[in-house]
């Protein structure tokens, strides 16, 4: 009995930092669908173009992002969705409502 | 500050990325230069139109052929209204074409009889010929489409490291708006009137 608690303990241990860097770093590659691949390596090529900085504050944001519960983070994917779906002169004012709203803040 | 610094600063504005004192700066330049506000606005209007294209355009195998067959058809034409070379100028076009096509038979009869051309990666079949004996792209080059064709069989290692970030960078880029989505929608422009790059009206006083 001791034995197996051992070994259980022993493979959690080993367990623990892939869980970790999955939960930091999210799927591996090989986990993506061919579609989030292809969006993937597009985004990443646009990701190469940036400024030093603007890349960092992107990995800032997107361990924010893996930080956050899932539900909020379903919640960001739900409004993201609800944005692209808005008309562009509705997302025109949405832009400029966000500048008044972090103007207020 | 110096149009050139607030240029610098405008994608950052317009991102919400831009630390609140040099937000401030740059309002104050900008109530007072007429070409930055100009252009803060085509840089507004380019990253707007930039979110809202579809991450991929979905186009019919069928649309896609007529169009190549389109490109191919004008860029025969253009080849033909092209002044030709002295000795192709005596030659009509449906004989090169025939002696093309048979050049091309012999040639891949050769092939399949010995087997793969020496030194070549892979066979390819002949190019079918239109009506106007203009090679069409065989099938294989169609399909499967460009984008599949472009992915790496292994990703650079920062993009192995964490692939997430860039599916999901579009939301990543947005995540203080989409963070206070609710909070912005429900705020009103209607209390002070803004001009039309979104920016606080220069104050007169």
């Amino acid at each position: 009995m001791k034995r197996r608690a051992a070994i259980a303990l022993v493979l959690l241990a080993l367990a623990a930092p892939a869980v970790r860097a999955q939960e930091r770093h999210g799927r591996p590659w090989q986990e993506l669908t061919p579609e989030e691949q292809w969006r993937a390596w597009e985004n990443y090529q646009r990701y190469q173009q940036l400024p030093e900085q603007r890349q960092k504050n992107l990995e800032r944001r997107y361990q924010q992002f893996r930080d956050m519960p899932p539900q909020e983070r379903q919640r960001l994917r739900q409004n993201y969705d609800t944005y692209r779906g808005l008309p562009p002169r509705q997302r025109q004012e949405f832009i400029d409502k966000y500048h008044r709203w972090k103007g207020r803040k | 500050m110096r149009c050139q610094r607030a240029r610098k600063w405008m994608t950052a504005a317009v991102d919400g990325e831009l630390a609140p004192r040099r937000r401030r700066a740059l309002d104050a330049h900008l109530a007072a230069c007429a070409a930055c506000r100009r252009e803060l606005a085509v840089t507004e209007r380019m990253l707007t139109a930039l979110e809202g294209l579809p991450m991929e355009a979905a186009v019919s195998a069928r649309l896609e052929q007529a169009t190549l067959r389109r490109v191919r058809l004008a860029a025969a034409d253009e080849a033909e209204r092209a002044p030709a070379s002295r000795w192709t100028r005596w030659l009509p076009l449906p004989a090169f074409a025939l002696a093309t096509a048979a050049v091309l038979v012999l040639a891949i009869g050769i092939v399949r009889r010995t087997g793969q051309v020496p030194g070549a990666p892979a066979v390819r079949p002949a190019p079918k010929l239109d009506a106007r004996g203009v090679a069409q792209a065989p099938p294989s080059l169609l399909r499967p489409p460009r984008r599949f064709a472009k992915l790496p069989t292994e990703p650079p290692a920062k993009l192995a490291e964490a692939p997430d970030l860039f599916v999901d960078m579009s939301i990543i880029r947005n995540l203080d708006k989409l963070t206070h989505f609710e909070a912005i929608q429900t705020t009103t422009l209607d209390d002070e009137p803004a001009t039309p790059d979104g920016l606080e009206p220069p104050s007169n006083g």
